[in-house]
């Protein structure tokens, strides 16, 4: 511990700080690297990148629409995103659910409820 | 008559030999340090987990004559792990098996955010050694603006040991605040127009980008800097055990019980070098408030850089994301949650935060390895 390359502090803050960004910009490029090396990326993506503008492309993205799940009327797209983020969180993909339907039940209700009344 | 005088020299002995005879008015000072962290641990629960055993600590450390340091026992045995970089690396072995880098993956223009973000760490260092500091010290102190603790403690141990004490206790504490800390800085700095800017989903990270991040990160930064490579190397492979996905009992270890080992010995360890004859004086309370001044440089510095991403971007980065750069993970991009859901209730943020929040944990670490390769 004794000998320092440089003792003014804004030379330090200088270098230190070009140091840094220069490492975190290599680890971007590394990232994007792996991004554009990746075998498994989704087929969408490469279709996506290899015809942007083809006006055909409408119809082959409908097509996995037939395969989404079934939701009965009266449930808002909101809850359906949650659903959605709920069954991600634990890996699972929108195309693996066959139908949203609400049950009649009031236990989820009256917790929400119960949670308000005790703030 | 006999009987009276070996009972006498016998108390004498035992009140000559017990801590009442060594204790000066600086241990019970920091005896009452020590319990006043207690009770900001456990009543006001400021980062109990660390603070409570860093509280605990403090008050072992000033009792006089236990030997602690000086003869073999538990004590001698974390003194070592800490003395001898054993426990920031392990941390970081949790911590890595705790952190999803998928947001980062996801969109790594954010990692310059993590950088912008260090500046708070070398304004710390600028004004340490206006305050007469060394350069070695002040490089210390400034660590404490990255908002990593485990970094703060690798950093003073090799830098300046006998700062160890003041600098952890300010990094934790300055942590804990940082949802005091930062939201007056990001509503000053930013517009309500800025703060409302909602961000794209991020693209969906796939398991061989998650599995190829740690490993190649691991080898390009500890090339690049050596004096970090069992930091970094650690995180990449708590990292690599999360996101195998073969290797989970090894994941559930690093996150949940050999961290909480380590958590253990290190805070309370860490707590152990705050005895009165380091700890109560004047550098204590320069180094508290240079902390401060880290911080809010930190988080300014994020939120000027995002504003700059914002315009570059057309209005796509909300630079309220910026201030999740000082690491502080989760803390600090829950805080940018909170200052964009109030800003437009329905903006959730959390996710896009968390990029620049665990390159912010990488940003420091090379902050600290690129001061160790310049100035010790």
């Amino acid at each position: 511990m004794s000998h320092p390359v440089t003792t003014n502090p804004l030379i330090i803050m200088l270098i230190n700080m070009t140091v840094v960004f220069l490492v975190l910009t290599v680890l971007g490029l590394v990232i994007n690297l792996i991004h554009i090396i990746d075998p498994t990326k989704p087929k969408a993506v490469k279709q996506e990148e290899s015809a942007p503008a083809e006006p055909e492309a409408a119809p082959a993205v409908s097509a996995p629409a037939t395969e989404t799940a079934a939701v009965e009327e009266g449930i808002s797209p909101e809850v359906i995103a949650v659903i959605a983020a709920a069954i991600a969180s634990y890996g699972y993909g929108m195309e693996q659910v066959r139908a949203i339907r609400p049950i009649p039940r009031d236990a989820w209700k009256n917790s929400g409820r119960a949670q308000l009344a005790k703030r | 008559m006999e009987l009276l005088n070996a009972f006498a020299v016998s108390l004498q002995s035992v009140w000559a030999d017990s801590g009442f005879s060594a204790f000066t008015m600086g241990n019970g000072i920091m005896i009452l340090v020590g319990l006043l962290l207690l009770y900001m641990a456990i009543v006001k629960e400021f980062e109990p987990l660390l603070l409570g055993p860093i509280a605990f600590g403090c008050v072992l450390a000033n009792f006089p004559r236990t030997g602690f340091f000086t003869e073999p026992g538990l004590m001698q045995a974390i003194h070592y792990g800490i003395a001898n970089e054993i426990f920031p690396p392990l941390i970081f072995l949790g911590i890595g098996a705790m952190t999803d880098f998928g947001p980062l993956l996801a969109r790594p223009v954010t990692l310059l955010l993590g950088a912008a973000a260090q500046i708070g760490v070398f304004v710390a260092l600028v004004g340490a050694m206006l305050l007469g500091f060394n350069v070695q010290e002040a490089g210390a102190i400034g660590i404490i603006g990255g908002a990593d603790g485990p970094t703060a403690i690798y950093l003073s141990i090799q830098m300046a040991p006998h700062l160890l004490g003041a600098i952890a206790v300010a990094a934790y504490s300055y942590m804990s605040l940082v949802p005091l800390i930062q939201p007056p800085i990001m509503k000053l700095l930013t517009t309500q127009k800025e703060r409302e800017v909602a961000m794209e989903q991020l693209r969906p990270v796939t398991k061989f980008e998650r599995v190829c991040f740690p490993i190649v990160a691991a080898i390009v930064i500890s090339l690049l800097l050596p004096p970090i490579a069992s930091l970094l190397g650690c995180l990449m492979l708590g990292n690599l055990f999360r996101e195998s996905g073969v290797m989970d009992r090894l994941s559930d270890t690093a996150q949940n019980s050999l961290c909480n080992i380590v958590t253990i010995f290190l805070a309370t360890g860490t707590g152990m070098t705050m005895n009165a004859d380091d700890f109560l004086v004047p550098q204590t309370l320069m180094i508290i408030g240079l902390g401060l001044v880290a911080f809010i440089a930190g988080t300014a510095g994020g939120v000027i850089f995002g504003k700059l991403m914002c315009r570059v971007s057309g209005w796509k980065i909300n630079p309220l994301i910026g201030s999740a750069g000082v690491s502080a993970v989760p803390m600090a991009a829950r805080v940018s949650q909170v200052v964009g859901m109030k800003a437009k209730p329905g903006n959730y943020l959390l996710m896009h935060a968390m990029g620049p929040n665990v390159a912010g944990v990488i940003g420091t670490a090379v902050a600290a390895g690129t001061m160790l390769a310049m100035l010790k």
